[in-house]
């Protein structure tokens, strides 16, 4: 699982350099709007596409870059996000926590975004997307263009996976 | 004290940002909220709105086409765009539009007191 050899050439930035990028905008959000500091990992080998008592946030990219962002996290801590988010307790995944979800990963897209286009105007974000369930599975794209950083919280553990390909 | 119209897709942020501006002890009356653009113009249809925080990446209608439409219709209220979209072409249109400033998301309730004190 490595990034695109087109999006590597055209961005000047090898996987490790996109992974730090994944890993700051998620910093970022968590600790400016969750009031979390996380510990992020080294980046995943191979691609998680199988969920158990999850819920992914997505948002996809389509410009000079297509692509998809994404967050994958266990639904016991989406709903401590969300707490912490709205500052009120929430116990079940409802449209608090799947709103939620999607607007996380509509601001680790943005910076992504920025990231591939200084102005901004080449790439669309879309509206986010979420998925939840007791087992579902995600098939986009290739599995080989992706990067995925793991990324802790105390005992809870998530991904952010970014899946990216140059037109 | 002033009313304010929020913008935003997400009905999370929409709470975030109500809940900045309540704890940021700015000078807020009434906050409305509104889902996308067509929600906002119907807002400011029929109350009384005197600063506006919109988002830009929303449906139906979004934050650029929502300036173009609040000034078109000689609504001069202030409008700050709070948004991940941070390109500066996009800024330079949204400001080009009528918006007065923006601010990035994510965001601090510092960075919002900072950038909104003197609009309220």
């Amino acid at each position: 699982m490595t990034l695109n050899a087109m999006v590597e050439e055209a961005t000047h930035l090898r996987e490790d350099d996109m992974a730090l990028h994944v890993i700051n905008a998620t910093k970022e959000v968590f600790s400016t709007m969750i009031m979390m500091d996380l510990e992020a990992c080294f980046p995943l080998s191979e691609s998680v596409n199988t969920f158990h008592c999850s819920i992914s946030g997505m948002v996809g990219m389509a410009g000079i870059y297509t692509g998809i962002l994404a967050i994958h996290c266990p639904q016991s801590f989406a709903l401590k996000i969300t707490s912490n988010m709205l500052g009120m307790d929430v116990t079940e995944v409802d449209e608090d926590v799947t709103d939620a979800l999607g607007e996380i990963a509509n601001m680790l897209g943005g910076y992504v975004k920025m990231v591939l286009s200084k102005g901004g105007m080449d790439i669309n974000l879309s509206i986010p997307t979420v998925i939840s369930g007791e087992e579902y599975t995600i098939n986009a794209m290739s599995d080989t263009d992706c990067v995925a950083v793991p990324f802790s919280f105390e005992e809870h553990n998530f991904v952010v996976s970014l899946k990216l390909r140059k037109e | 004290m002033a009313n304010v119209l929020i913008v935003d897709d997400s009905s999370t942020m929409r709470k975030i940002i109500s809940r900045s501006l309540r704890q940021a002890g700015l000078a807020v009356d009434d906050i409305f909220e509104a889902g996308d653009g067509i929600e906002g113009l119907s807002v400011l249809g029929e109350k009384s709105v005197d600063l506006i925080l919109s988002d830009i990446n929303m449906p139906n209608m979004d934050g650029l086409e929502f300036i173009k439409q609040v000034r078109a219709n000689g609504n001069n209220v202030p409008i700050v765009m709070i948004t991940t979209e941070g390109g500066e072409d996009i800024i330079k249109e949204a400001l080009e539009s009528g918006a007065s400033s923006s601010i990035k998301k994510p965001f601090t309730p510092d960075q919002l007191n900072e950038k909104l004190g003197g609009l309220l």
